[in-house]
């Protein structure tokens, strides 16, 4: 059984191409993947910055041009008949399926590394998948060990911890001003829509008021109404920064339209109470002088994006740290999985060691002529026997599947205890433990089960 | 007891150590660590300061050493008592550093015997010394908090803007200012006591001595940063910066010319 990822992100596929193979109902593609006789399960992730089928499988070959017929026929058909359609698309098997999963899923991939939103659009696609049923025990597995590690990697590392959009920046910098903004009033100087971005964040902190400027003051109103504050023409402004202890601007205008006297006075009015001035507009809406006066702490846009890619760089120093716990849980789910390729053979070792003794005593006791209490006696004594000499093998079979060697080792056991030898003592029994049917025992199995064979 | 002292200080130096990794990594996780440590330390010291009464022979409180334990006790209380209203973890990086330096200060002179002059002076040196002590407590941690102000107002107006765990601009001024609130009537109580203290032992309120001329130029320069501050004269930066200064006019007062002395 193999996992197989095939798909297409941001970093393979330009947004004109992601958005024709963008699924808006999961459904249908679910049903006719979870149809398909080449997978066993199937989870189909779509978000606006990539699209990608997790599958299991038997047969990876047929599995993968089906995945990529799937891709070009089901999902885009319009795309297919691109010549240039299959280079979008890129496939990974077995564990570097499962390295891909959990970096999507620890938002290491992301466009924006770190962002949260991914975590949750891949617990949707797990629910959709588990709501068709196109998943099972190994997939399940599979992806609530990839929500552990995303998880593990937002607390272990500061992949998430620092703000990189510049609304995000702007909040970031009035938290290191300002304690709450509960008493605090905002004065937004303009009514487009990045000064509404920026403020959406602070209002949810609570802002106490918040006041719109604008040279037309219907547009104003318009972006009052949203934010639930007040509109006022540009002509208010110095009664309206006596007031203000955040203000935020980007309106289009040549000259500053903040300046340092008129600054000074609002400040005087104010008491010397702190100010933070957030200038978004390009050309500047605020004079830069107005930053040397005490108690105002003006930022520009470019002051605001510098911080930002600070915090962007800062991000993906953390992604190595994230890469390394990635690795871990890759490793720790191989395991898993590799133990699951020991059930049917433990299994087998015992069902082959019991075949063994009941065949040896029945052929004893005929000869012997014993009471019934002393073949009782016998029989406890012939079980006892293969218990002991199958437990260290059966038990040493468990503790090395958690690694690579595991498999080796598995292979051993097979020749030495003649499993797949038709001729072998015990051998009518094998017919049960086809070694091509070991799949589906694998399938039967949970994490239970494993430990518990 | 002087064990304890010595553990007490190696606990704040280790609360001390684990915020400013909290602030350098950046990692708020080891923020709370070390308020945690910060609690246990005090839990330890409160004790030590405690038993000073019952050591052979008992250091009386008026001991520069286990008056300084004592203000480096009543800071640390303060601290965390403020932590309860005001999120100020980072403020550790500077309270928990001058706890440990107060505290093995204390420990290191301990063992020194105290001044016989003090004995038998009745109840106003011991209202002078914890009156005086929580003053001086008080308006240090109100300098302390005045220092980050000032390295946090540099650090945002010159643009340097990074993300770290420290508190922000208004509660570093709303500490400076609820610390000089309290602080200054303490003092001032702390002077009074102090007045009737010398009156009581040599029959004048004034004997001309270094402590009573340092200590009184101290309690007059707060006066007056106290006045601007509440009159609203003075701006955060200029509060701030004030502060600063007074606290280490105040800790030259009580320490320096005590330890000269």
């Amino acid at each position: 059984m193999k996992v197989l990822l095939v798909g297409l992100s941001h970093r393979t596929a330009p947004v004109e191409v992601r958005e024709r193979f963008a699924v808006e109902d999961p459904g249908p593609a679910l049903t006719k993947l979870a149809r398909c006789d080449e997978l066993e399960e199937a989870v189909l992730i779509s978000t606006c910055n990539r699209v990608e089928a997790v599958v299991l499988t038997r047969t990876p070959e047929a599995a993968r041009l089906r995945l990529r017929s799937f891709f070009g026929r089901d999902l885009a058909p319009d795309a297919s008949d691109a010549p240039d359609f299959d280079r979008f698309l890129y496939e990974y098997t077995g564990g570097m399926a499962v390295h891909h999963l959990f970096r999507v899923a620890s938002a290491v991939d992301s466009m924006v590394v770190g962002e949260p939103q991914i975590l949750g659009q891949v617990k949707q696609a797990y629910r959709l998948a588990a709501e068709y049923n196109a998943i099972g025990p190994i997939l399940s597995r599979l992806f609530s060990r990839a929500f552990a590690t995303a998880k593990r990697v937002r607390r272990e590392t500061g992949i998430a911890e620092r703000s990189v959009s510049v609304a995000r920046v702007a909040v970031d910098l009035a938290r290191q001003v300002f304690e709450r903004f509960t008493d605090k009033e905002a004065l937004l100087v303009g009514a487009g829509e990045m000064i509404e971005l920026s403020v959406e964040a602070l209002r949810r902190d609570g802002l106490s008021a918040v006041r719109v400027a604008n040279r037309t003051v219907a547009h104003a109103e318009e972006l009052a109404r949203r934010v639930g504050g007040s509109a006022h023409g540009l002509e208010d402004l110095p009664a309206l920064m006596e007031r203000s202890d955040l203000v935020l601007t980007c309106i289009d205008r040549l000259r500053p339209i903040l300046d340092a006297p008129l600054v000074a006075q609002a400040l005087h009015a104010r008491r010397g109470r702190r100010m933070l001035v957030i200038d978004l507009g390009v050309p500047r809406n605020v004079a830069p002088d107005v930053n040397e006066l005490a108690d105002v702490y003006l930022y520009d846009v470019d002051d605001l994006q510098e911080a930002a890619a600070a915090n962007a760089e800062e991000r993906r120093r953390e992604t190595l740290r994230a890469e390394a716990i990635i690795n871990q849980e890759q490793q720790r789910f191989e395991g898993w999985m590799s133990a699951l390729e020991a059930v049917p053979t433990i299994r087998h070792l015992r069902a082959r060691g019991e075949a063994v003794r009941a065949r040896e005593l029945e052929r004893g006791l005929r000869r012997l002529g014993l009471t019934a209490d002393q073949r009782r006696g016998v029989e406890v004594l012939s079980r006892a026997i293969v218990n002991k000499l199958l437990h260290a093998p059966v038990t040493r079979l468990r503790a090395e599947l958690e690694d690579e060697s595991g498999i080796a080792l598995l292979e051993t056991a097979r020749v030495l205890f003649a499993l797949d030898d038709a001729s072998a003592p015990g051998a009518e029994i094998d017919a049960e433990f086809d070694p091509g049917q070991n799949g589906d025992a694998s399938l039967e199995a949970t994490d239970d089960s494993v430990d518990d064979v | 007891m002087i064990e304890m002292h010595q553990l007490a200080a190696a606990l704040y130096l280790g609360a001390g150590i684990a915020a400013w990794l909290g602030v350098a990594l950046p990692a708020p996780q080891l923020g709370r660590v070390a308020v945690g440590v910060l609690g246990l330390g005090a839990l330890i010291h409160a004790p030590a300061f405690a038993f000073l009464h019952n050591a052979e022979p008992p250091i009386p409180i008026t001991d520069l050493p286990a008056a300084v334990s004592l203000m480096s006790l009543l800071a640390v209380l303060f601290y965390l008592a403020l932590l309860l209203r005001v999120r100020l973890t980072g403020l550790l990086v500077l309270v928990a550093p001058a706890a440990f330096l107060g505290v093995f200060f204390a420990a290191l002179r301990l063992s020194d015997p105290g001044d016989p002059s003090f004995a038998g002076a009745g109840s106003w040196p011991h209202a002078h010394v914890v009156l005086a002590s929580a003053g001086f407590a008080f308006l240090g941690v109100a300098g302390l908090a005045g220092l980050l102000f000032l390295t946090e107002n540099r650090r945002l107006k010159t643009k340097k803007f990074l993300s770290l765990p420290l508190p922000s601009l208004e509660a570093l001024d709303r500490v400076n200012l609820a610390a000089l609130a309290l602080g200054f009537p303490l003092l001032t109580l702390g002077v009074l006591t102090g007045v009737l203290w010398v009156q009581t032992e040599s029959g004048r309120p004034w004997t001309g001595s270094a402590h009573e001329l340092w200590n009184a130029l101290g309690w007059a320069l707060y006066a007056g940063l106290a006045t601007a501050r509440f009159a609203g004269h003075q701006g955060s930066r200029s509060a701030a910066a004030a502060s600063v200064g007074a606290a280490l006019f105040l800790l030259f007062a009580v320490v320096g010319v005590g330890v000269l002395a």
